[in-house]
């Protein structure tokens, strides 16, 4: 995964997160995350390719965090594979982007 | 270590033992001891390792083990009687099995032909391809066997739920999977994608259990699933899909009867019966899969099974339950890396040492024997000893792990050579220290090929001789006199002397006016170079002749033996020590040198007297012990110690017994003591010593020669063979 600052219009931090969202990359991603806690976020999911329990209760528990703290907290760019994970783990697309925007 | 490729490792681990389960059981039913929790094994078997397989995408695995737990679920099911034919075919899948769990485990190959073609042979015992026709003339189709559930039906029998399902049935399945599903690399994705793969499902999720980020175990399991799916499967199809990790999520399925209006479904009926007996049995709580501690005896044994998969590889064999019998007791045990056991074993052999070495200093000072130092060191000696019992326990492994290779082998030489061959094991608990069981095997590999290429004659050979079609291998174990033997014996037609003594003298072997003894000619086939095969097959000739078999069984410290019976068979026998650590030695001098000798190979020890001492031509010497004359063998002159021989008279003869049973005796100058020393082997810290099997360190600090008796005495006889001849030809 990598984390880069975006050029455009929003000057959030970008995590890239990585193709496969396993075991093994859940506790790497929870760390990513909290590195960035309190900042806006922009997360890039183009280049998943595969999304597994752990790392999905990463990524909403994440999207619950910045709610709480009232930080915008945007997915961007989901590929394919991601929108077909989250439906596969009973998480439709719109309720995820949704449930992590600021009220 | 990366934690997937300790998972993996795991992994590779437990397909072993589920491997010795598939063919223990398979063999179980072939021999007919079995029940119906034999089958249920055989299959559990097949099925985790196309579970875990599955989980690290190790395809070409996971397609065999499905053919191959289909035909196994239909002689689960009672549809597919396990012939002979039947049975032949499954183990021969087995084998392919572990050839395909060995070549994803090595990153090897297998022979792709082969495993497809036993793969057909396995799809083509599908008993409904069978029947298809007659199903097709307008009979009911599958009758379904309906029998009263027993009380210790285990959770995994489905077989009252497998008929057939006219129409689609609807399941609610909660599904919340435990970390511990995780960290075995099972993904709750992978399960839900299987699931879909039933039918039409929908899936909630739910994550109200979720803590926020900081709070957040990131392997943690705090998200559940509410899943609905309509499928035309039956419910055990669909918690076939969580078969294995059923321990590790809390799972409910349920199935909504009035799904299929029109014809009555007994299946559903018969599960609704089942789920009815089920909640009887759990009496804590009506959850048709309990995982609470407080389980009912049903649910134990499951768990008890689960638990042995855990077993430490080094006592597995000891510990686990004979897989045709049910009802297995849980263990307690642990896997530990060898290196560790290792290290430890090296430790208490320092230990030894050191105690020993103590014990010197403690008698250099003069103490007292009553003198509470002395005492002290008696209790630490006894302390030490305890422990190095306890760390050889460690260590010792049932012989199984080796024995468990033969049938494959048996299967694949009987093949070879067109013999029918049964193998019969005994003993297979018999333990002994893994060091030796790991060089046991190739030895009893080439005995056994030996036994089935040479020993046993062709089927028709047999049956002329009015013996049964099939040939008898027999192999077995047992400790004898701080030993264990291990015989590999045939009922083939036995050696033919006059062709073994025919072809040493054509070998120039031995002289061809050489008078043997039956058991003489009998030993000629571990003479180096000898084979009897009239041309070197594939299966035996390997260029490895009994003479390197006998070398590696010396190696351990072993000794081997042969009786034969002629139209009646041969029966190997080897001896070997039960660890390659230790040994209790005496400990003598030979020309000013201190040796040891190993106390197993002593029979008694004596003073030679005058009377008793003659001389046998050629510079050779009998003692007479009891009215029966033993040749009497100078130590220091076969190690070349000393040029003359010593004075009987001055000396101490030990009565020795050499493999065969052969008895000498060897002259020393005197014992020292006895005692019990580490072994430490020559050929690692210097070279093989004619006449040495390893060495030893002493109290006193100094290296002391461990003798290799059957070497001195087999060199002393070749010796005086020699001399004979020279005599003769003089």
């Amino acid at each position: 995964m990598s984390v880069a600052t975006s050029s455009g219009a929003c000057a959030a931090p970008v995590i890239e997160l990585p193709e496969i969202l396993d075991l093994k990359a859940a506790a790497a991603l929870a760390a990513e995350f909290l590195g960035h806690r309190g900042e806006e976020l922009t997360v890039d999911a183009s280049r998943v390719r595969r999304l597994g329990g752990q790392c999905l209760q990463v990524l909403l528990s994440a999207a619950m965090t910045w709610r709480a703290d009232e930080v915008l907290l945007a997915f961007v760019n989901p590929s394919p594979d991601f929108v077909e994970g989250l439906a596969r783990l009973g998480i439709a697309r719109a309720d995820f982007i949704d449930q992590e925007q600021p009220q | 270590m990366d934690p997937m490729a300790a998972i993996k490792q795991t992994f590779f681990q437990e397909c072993e033992e589920q491997l010795a389960e598939l063919e223990a059981g398979l063999l179980a039913i072939q021999d007919g001891g079995y029940d119906g929790e034999t089958v249920n094994a055989v299959f559990r078997a097949v099925h985790s390792i196309k579970g875990g397989a599955g989980a690290f995408s190790l395809d070409d695995l996971v397609h065999f083990a499905h053919v191959f737990e289909t035909a196994l679920d239909h002689v689960r099911s009672g549809r597919l009687a396990p012939s002979h034919e039947v049975l032949g075919t499954m183990l021969r899948a087995a084998d392919a099995l572990a050839d395909l769990v060995r070549a994803a485990r090595d990153d090897g190959s297998v022979d792709a032909g082969r495993c497809d073609a036993l793969a057909d042979a396995l799809r083509a015992l599908d008993p409904d391809a069978a029947q298809a026709d007659e199903e097709a003339d307008g009979d009911d189709g599958e009758i379904i066997d309906f029998q009263p559930v027993p009380l210790d039906q285990s959770i995994f029998d489905d077989d009252l739920a497998t008929g057939s399902v006219p129409s689609q049935s609807l399941f609610l399945i909660r599904f919340k999977p435990k970390p511990v599903l995780y960290a075995k690399a099972n993904e709750a994705a992978v399960l839900l994608r299987e699931l879909a793969g039933l039918g039409e499902m929908t899936v909630a999720c739910d994550s109200s259990a979720l803590p926020l980020l900081s709070e957040l175990d990131p392997e943690g399991g705090y998200l559940s699933w509410s899943i609905e799916l309509k499928t035309e499967q039956d419910e055990a199809a669909v918690r076939e899909i969580f078969e294995f990790v059923e321990w590790d999520c809390d799972l409910e399925i349920e199935r909504q009867i009035g799904e299929a209006p029109g014809e009555p479904d007994v299946a559903a009926l018969i599960e609704k019966m089942q789920a009815a007996v089920e909640a009887e049995l759990s009496a804590l709580g009506p959850t048709p899969i309990p995982v609470s501690e407080a389980e009912p005896a049903v649910i134990d044994f499951a768990k008890a099974r689960e638990k042995k998969s855990l077993q430490s590889a080094g006592d597995q064999g000891a510990q686990r339950a004979d897989p045709a019998l049910a009802g297995a007791a849980a263990q307690t045990t642990i896997r530990v890396d060898l290196d560790r056991v290792d290290r430890l074993i090296n430790l208490v052999g320092e230990l030894v040492i050191n105690q020993a070495m103590l014990a010197q200093r403690v008698q250099e000072a003069g103490l007292a024997r009553a003198s509470g130092v002395a005492s002290g060191l008696d209790e630490l000696e006894q302390l030490t000893r305890e422990i190095q019992d306890s760390v050889m326990a460690i260590r010792a492994q049932p012989v199984k792990s080796v024995f468990q290779r033969m049938p494959r082998l048996v299967r694949e030489v009987g093949a070879m050579t067109g013999k029918l061959v049964r193998l019969v094991t005994e003993g297979e608990k018999t333990e002994v220290d893994k060091t030796v069981i790991e060089r046991l095997a190739d030895p009893l590999t080439h005995m056994i090929r030996n036994a089935i290429d040479h020993g046993l004659e062709t089927p028709e050979a047999r049956l002329a001789a009015g013996k049964p079609e099939e040939g008898l291998v027999h192999l077995s174990a047992a400790h004898r006199s701080g030993r264990i033997v291990i015989e590999v014996s045939d009922d083939g037609a036995g050696i033919n002397r006059a062709r073994v003594k025919a072809l040493a003298i054509g070998k120039g072997l031995i002289p061809a006016d050489a008078a043997l003894t039956d058991d003489e000619i009998d030993n000629l086939i571990f003479l180096p170079g000898f084979s009897t095969a009239q041309t070197i097959s594939d299966i035996s000739g390997r260029g490895v002749g009994m003479d390197v078999v006998r070398r590696s069984i010396q190696a351990l410290g072993g000794r081997i033996s042969i009786t034969s019976r002629p139209g009646h068979g041969s029966t190997f026998t080897m001896s070997l020590p039960l660890t390659l650590a230790v040994l209790d030695g005496m400990v003598v001098t030979v020309a000013e040198q201190t040796l040891v000798v190993p106390l197993t190979a002593i029979v008694e020890t004596l003073q030679p007297k005058v009377a008793d001492v003659h001389g046998f031509g050629g510079g050779a010497r009998v003692i007479a012990i009891r009215e029966h004359f033993t040749p009497l063998i100078d130590v220091g002159r076969e190690l070349a110690y000393r040029q003359g021989d010593a004075d009987p008279l001055s000396c101490v003869a030990l009565l020795v017994e050499c493999e065969g049973g052969f008895r000498s005796a060897l002259l020393v100058d005197a014992i020292l003591g006895q005692r019990q020393v580490v072994i430490k082997s020559l050929e690692a810290n210097y070279r093989h010593v004619q006449g040495i099997a390893a060495a030893t360190i002493l109290g006193d600090g100094r290296v002391a020669l461990i003798l290799d008796v059957d070497a001195v005495v087999a060199s002393s006889r070749a010796d005086a063979s020699f001399e004979q001849l020279l005599a003769t030809a003089g």
